[in-house]
């Protein structure tokens, strides 16, 4: 039997994420998933960008792709369009994949590459000092909002769906066999999956909003959690602030490469 | 041997069509010949002038750009107008005499037919410009042979568009 | 034997029977004039070849894309102009750093910005070589027509692949949109570089992605296979691994320079008309080139000695070629579609005292051969 640790790199420990981070819990997930599923890892591709999260190549004993901000998203297409056969992984932060790369998840989901996005969402740019981010609740406190943050933020899941995302799920870093059962949800299903994990930035987002130490981040995190379930039972009001975890959307549509499949099929002269 | 040619009108006169296939039967169906074309690009709205340049010579071809035109086929008088100043003594210009009203005191020899009128004569008014290829051919250095074969592998697998268009040019190189 | 078709198309349409006779079976793109002929060409042929066509939502990750099919295995292709090409400079920079091939297509037009969209010029010159940030080198080629459309895209690719870099091609608008007489030689197998593979006895611990020991890249598997590939767009290591070490920043530096520049007699292609007597020389690439051919026979038929020396590959610079010119001839006229971006690389090489002139053309109309024998007649 696989095991996690078949996954990783061992070697490259410890990792960089700061004491309290919820990255390292995505992290082991990631590769218990792979381990529950027994897949060759040698059929696995992550492809990452830049932010805390899209460090997370630097552990895992896989074929891995580490791009430039924002275009994770992008690069995977080419991946997993250009060998359909690959288990194509992208891991992202809330800055990476929903900010400065936000119009390629929207077009990536619409499009139903046959991949499978976690993003990270802690909320702020924590890996270059608490700025900022799509994900920025209105009137958080950042390094670039001393004044308090007057912008509304994304609901990922639910720009993801209005996108087309055919598999859309959430879970929180404080639950970790939730994730996990989501993140593996999101590999067997074929087409677009997108997996939205809380994570706590004690040492940025926690310290400027004083939401106290990670266990606290944790804990509060915890507390607003909503399966989603009994979300559908609640009102607007009763959801704000909330997180809303579970498996959000799971739809059967035809990914990608699979119709244009039958273009190539229909059209081929090489035979 | 260079031939500078200039197909003018406006927009929508299969003035390109005529360009490739006098470039195709160069290239393709003559021996030893080479081709160039270059097409009015960004403006090619439909009633608007437009031309194609297409210079035939033996040897490889420089710069691609007709200047002063060796034959010119002028389907709109916007178009006559504005090459009229270039015309040279040996120039030979081939107009729509409906369309086009030909300065007085202009250089060169004017040849003139109702292109149009012959056209919906012979049943399709787009062969318009396939008649004035056949009326400009002798002085393009091709064979008709060579350009009948261009207008069949350009509308290869229409049959009835090949029929008209090599009726068309027979008729053009008729008169 | 191998199979030839003669064809009168475009500059734009051979290069994508060019693409696919290389082997490139991945095209990522968004459409742009004077390009987008190539675009809708890969989007109708790559599928007919078992490949893939994909309009993505900008130039920034259609060029991310390129480079992730590239890494799956296959070769890949874009087609670009102006300010599409401005976005692909982030990613173009990540395939030099990653060492990912793919071949990028620019169609120039005349700007900055908008410009005249569908005019040509020839101003992407220094953008092609400097418009990544960071030290780095880069190979670029520039056709003349439309043969060389087809042919040179064959190089592109092999180049690509044999470097284990992107490599440009750098087009205009008119040989895109120029038609002529083309003959398209299906390449021998033998003419096709692929990229090179670990040995088959190479195991996990020993296999590196990268190397820098020499001026040429490691060996380049697709993931999916037998050895597992890492890449990335940091600075690294031999196997990939984050490296921001001041030794090795300046090692992978160095490297990314040299591969390029230490194989600049591998890599550059010129080619001479009318050289070996000429007292008056021509130096320019592109479609400039076609005025200045006609130019050099109009001097030639009034018993004038000139020559005219083209640069099929503008980066890196073929500086040997460039300095033989300016060694043997008084006078170098430089044509080109800009303010003077090659005759500004000429003179670098100019330690004989030659006269460097400028023949510039920067409003979006083909620069004529009157044009450039007018400045000869100005020195």
């Amino acid at each position: 039997m696989a095991t996690y640790k078949d996954y990783m790199l061992f070697d490259k420990l410890p990792h960089t994420w700061c004491a309290g981070c919820g990255d390292g819990i995505i992290l082991q997930s990631i590769a218990a998933v792979f381990a529950e599923m027994e897949l060759d890892k040698h059929d696995i591709t992550l492809v990452s960008g830049i932010g805390c999260f899209g460090r997370v190549d630097d552990y895992l004993d896989i074929n891995c792709m580490h791009v430039t901000h924002g275009r994770a998203l992008a690069a995977a297409t080419g991946v997993a369009l250009g060998n359909p056969e690959l288990n194509v992984l992208v891991t992202m932060g809330d800055g990476d994949g929903t900010t400065i790369g936000g119009n390629h998840l929207i077009h990536c989901a619409r499009r139903n590459i046959d991949l499978t996005a976690i993003i990270a969402n802690n909320y702020n740019y924590g890996q270059t000092g608490g700025q900022y981010s799509g994900t920025t609740p209105t009137d958080s406190i950042t390094s670039t909002s001393p004044y308090g943050h007057i912008e509304q933020n994304f609901d990922i899941c639910k720009l993801a769906e209005a996108a087309g995302a055919s598999y859309v799920a959430r879970s929180t870093a404080y639950n970790p066999v939730q994730m996990r059962k989501l993140i593996r949800g999101g590999m067997e299903h074929k087409g677009f999956a997108l997996i939205e994990v809380m994570v706590a930035c004690p040492t940025h987002y926690g310290r400027y909003n004083r939401q106290g130490e990670a266990a606290d981040m944790m804990k509060l995190m915890n507390e607003q959690s909503v399966p989603v379930e009994k979300a559908r039972t609640m009102t607007e009001e009763e959801l704000e602030g909330r997180i809303v975890t579970g498996l959000l959307v799971d739809k059967d549509r035809e990914d990608y490469y699979t119709k244009y499949k039958k273009i190539i099929d229909a059209q081929n002269m090489d035979k | 041997m260079k031939i500078q040619i200039v197909l003018s009108g406006v927009g929508g006169q299969g003035l390109i069509s005529n360009g490739e296939i006098m470039g195709q039967a160069a290239s393709i169906f003559e021996e030893g010949l080479f081709a160039t074309m270059t097409a009015a690009y960004g403006s090619e709205t439909r009633g608007t002038f437009t031309k194609t340049d297409v210079i035939i010579s033996d040897q490889p071809i420089g710069y691609p750009n007709v200047d002063e035109p060796d034959v010119i086929l002028c389907l709109a008088q916007v178009a006559y107008d504005r090459y009229v100043d270039k015309f040279h003594d040996n120039t030979k210009i081939f107009y729509d005499t409906e369309m086009v009203e030909p300065a007085e005191g202009a250089k060169g020899e004017h040849i003139g037919y109702d292109f149009r009128a012959m056209s919906i004569e012979l049943g399709d008014m787009r062969t318009a410009n396939t008649i004035a290829l056949g009326v400009m051919l002798k002085h393009c250095a091709l064979r008709p042979d060579a350009v009948k074969q261009a207008i069949a592998s350009r509308f290869e697998g229409k049959d009835k568009v090949i029929a008209i268009n090599h009726k068309a040019l027979d008729l053009g190189l008729s008169l | 034997m191998s199979k030839s078709v003669k064809k009168f198309i475009e500059g734009n349409n051979a290069i994508v029977d060019g693409a696919i006779a290389a082997g490139a079976r991945f095209y990522a793109g968004y459409p742009i004039s004077p390009s987008s002929e190539i675009a809708e060409g890969a989007a109708k042929e790559l599928p007919r070849h078992g490949g893939v066509y994909i309009q993505m939502e900008d130039e920034i990750s259609s060029m991310a894309a390129l480079l992730g099919a590239s890494l799956a295995g296959k070769k890949s292709f874009t087609a670009t102009s102006g300010p599409g090409f401005s976005l692909m400079q982030e990613n173009l920079g990540l395939g030099i750093m990653s060492e990912i091939p793919t071949v990028i297509f620019d169609v120039q037009r005349s700007g900055p910005s908008t410009g005249a969209a569908t005019k040509p010029a020839q101003a992407d010159i220094m953008q092609a070589r400097y418009g990544v940030h960071g030290d780095h080198s880069i190979i670029a080629l520039s056709p003349s027509s439309v043969q060389d459309c087809y042919d040179l895209s064959i190089v592109a690719f092999n180049l690509a692949e044999k470097y284990r870099t992107p490599v440009l091609f750098m087009t205009d608008e008119v040989i895109g949109h120029l038609r002529e007489t083309v003959t398209e030689v299906e390449p021998d197998p033998s003419q096709i570089f692929n990229r090179v593979q670990p040995g088959e006895d190479v195991t996990q611990a020993e296999f590196r992605p990268y190397s820098f020991s020499s001026n040429m890249p490691a060996p380049m598997p697709a993931v999916g296979g037998r050895l597992l590939m890492r890449t990335t767009g940091s600075t690294h290591d031999e196997k990939g691994e984050f490296g921001p070490g001041p030794a090795n920043i300046d090692r992978v530096t160095h490297y990314l320079t040299d591969k390029i520049e230490k194989n600049v007699d591998d890599i550059t292609i010129t080619r001479s008309y009318q050289l070996e007597d000429a007292e008056v020389a021509f130096i320019t690439f592109g479609c400039s080139v076609r005025s200045t051919m006609t130019a050099v026979d109009i001097l030639r038929a009034k018993g004038v000695k000139a020559g005219m020396l083209q640069l099929v590959t503008i980066w890196p610079m073929p500086e040997k070629a460039i300095r033989a010119v300016l060694s043997k001839v008084e006078t170098v006229v430089v044509p080109e579609m800009n303010l003077g971006q090659l005759a500004g690389e000429v003179r670098k090489f100019n330690d004989y005292g030659c006269k460097v002139i400028q023949a510039n053309r920067t409003d979006g109309v083909l620069i004529t051969p009157k044009q450039i024998l007018d400045r000869l007649e100005e020195k």
